[in-house]
């Protein structure tokens, strides 16, 4: 048996590929599993973007509270100095006060002592 | 109908409306290229997902086509890549009874012909693809694949060829066969 080509050109056949390529329809579930999927990835998106802001808040709530404790304890510090510092003032001017007092009543006694030796002399 | 799609800026991007007009262009593309309807379907369900998530670089109704077609094509050569590297090689040799692969619609030759465009080499088949489905030009092509034109000249002549000298064998071997 001779055989005849069905092509009698490539016009065509392509003709004949062209028609074979049509676009087919997508199967009915495509659309619903896209969705579904769609929405579950939006949900744990969302889910997730909740998660990072409330661990950004925890960790600035952390570094307040960390900062806090740390301007209450330098205060703290920083005050407990100034204490000793107006004591130790304190006590150093008592001390002027006591030498001053001493040699005022050295001077007094002294001075005594002159008088009642120009009155004997005299 | 694609081409008449007027971007509405408020809307713009529109996913479900993308979507509704693209999803047959997108699984035919990924069903020629893998000539397994579960896997184009699987294809087509991540390239929507892929679009999803870059929706805002979306510029314009025919940026949308462009890269569905490069992603879905991209898609489908991955995905065969990973099958064959798994040993799982769909392409099961054409029935020598010629009644294997039964169209889904239209003529029994186009059934056939689509059968043996599976079993055309990837890049000459996603150009005839391109080609007779989408029916887009050679430099189009060139661009949806990132190809030198030379090239895809080449694999459409080199594909045309071949997928005519295996219609045309199939045909004789069932001439012979009635």
């Amino acid at each position: 048996m001779q055989f005849e080509d069905p092509f009698e050109n490539i016009d065509e056949f392509e003709r004949e590929l062209r028609k074979s390529l049509e676009r087919q329809p997508a199967p009915p579930s495509l659309k619903r599993k896209v969705m579904e999927q769609r929405w579950h990835e939006r949900a744990q998106a969302r889910s997730n973007r909740t998660t990072a802001r409330q661990r950004t808040r925890m960790i600035w709530l952390e570094r307040i509270a960390a900062s806090l404790v740390v301007a209450s304890v330098a205060g703290s510090a920083l005050a407990g100095h100034y204490a000793i510092e107006r004591r130790k003032g304190e006590e150093a001017k008592q001390q002027v006060f006591t030498a001053l007092r001493i040699t005022n009543h050295a001077f007094q006694v002294m001075n005594r002592q002159l008088q009642e030796r120009d009155k004997n002399s005299q | 109908m694609t081409e008449s799609w007027q971007p509405d800026f408020e809307k713009l991007p529109d996913f479900e409306r993308l979507f509704d007009e693209h999803q047959s262009m997108v699984f035919s593309l990924a069903l020629r290229m893998t000539g397994d309807r579960g896997l184009a379907e699987e294809i087509a369900q991540d390239v929507f997902m892929e679009l999803d998530r870059h929706i805002a670089k979306i510029e314009s109704a025919q940026h949308a086509i462009c890269w569905l077609r490069r992603v879905t094509i991209s898609r489908s050569t991955d995905a065969l890549r990973r099958r064959r590297v798994r040993g799982i090689d769909q392409w099961v040799a054409i029935d020598e009874s010629h009644g294997a692969r039964e169209p889904e619609s239209g003529s029994p030759l186009g059934g056939r012909i689509e059968a043996l465009l599976a079993t055309l080499p990837e890049a000459q088949r996603a150009a005839i693809i391109l080609r007779y489905q989408e029916d887009l030009t050679p430099e189009e092509i060139a661009a949806t694949l990132g190809a030198p034109l030379a090239t895809v000249k080449s694999q459409l002549q080199r594909g045309l060829k071949l997928l005519r000298a295996k219609v045309e064998s199939q045909l004789k071997e069932y001439i012979r066969a009635v």
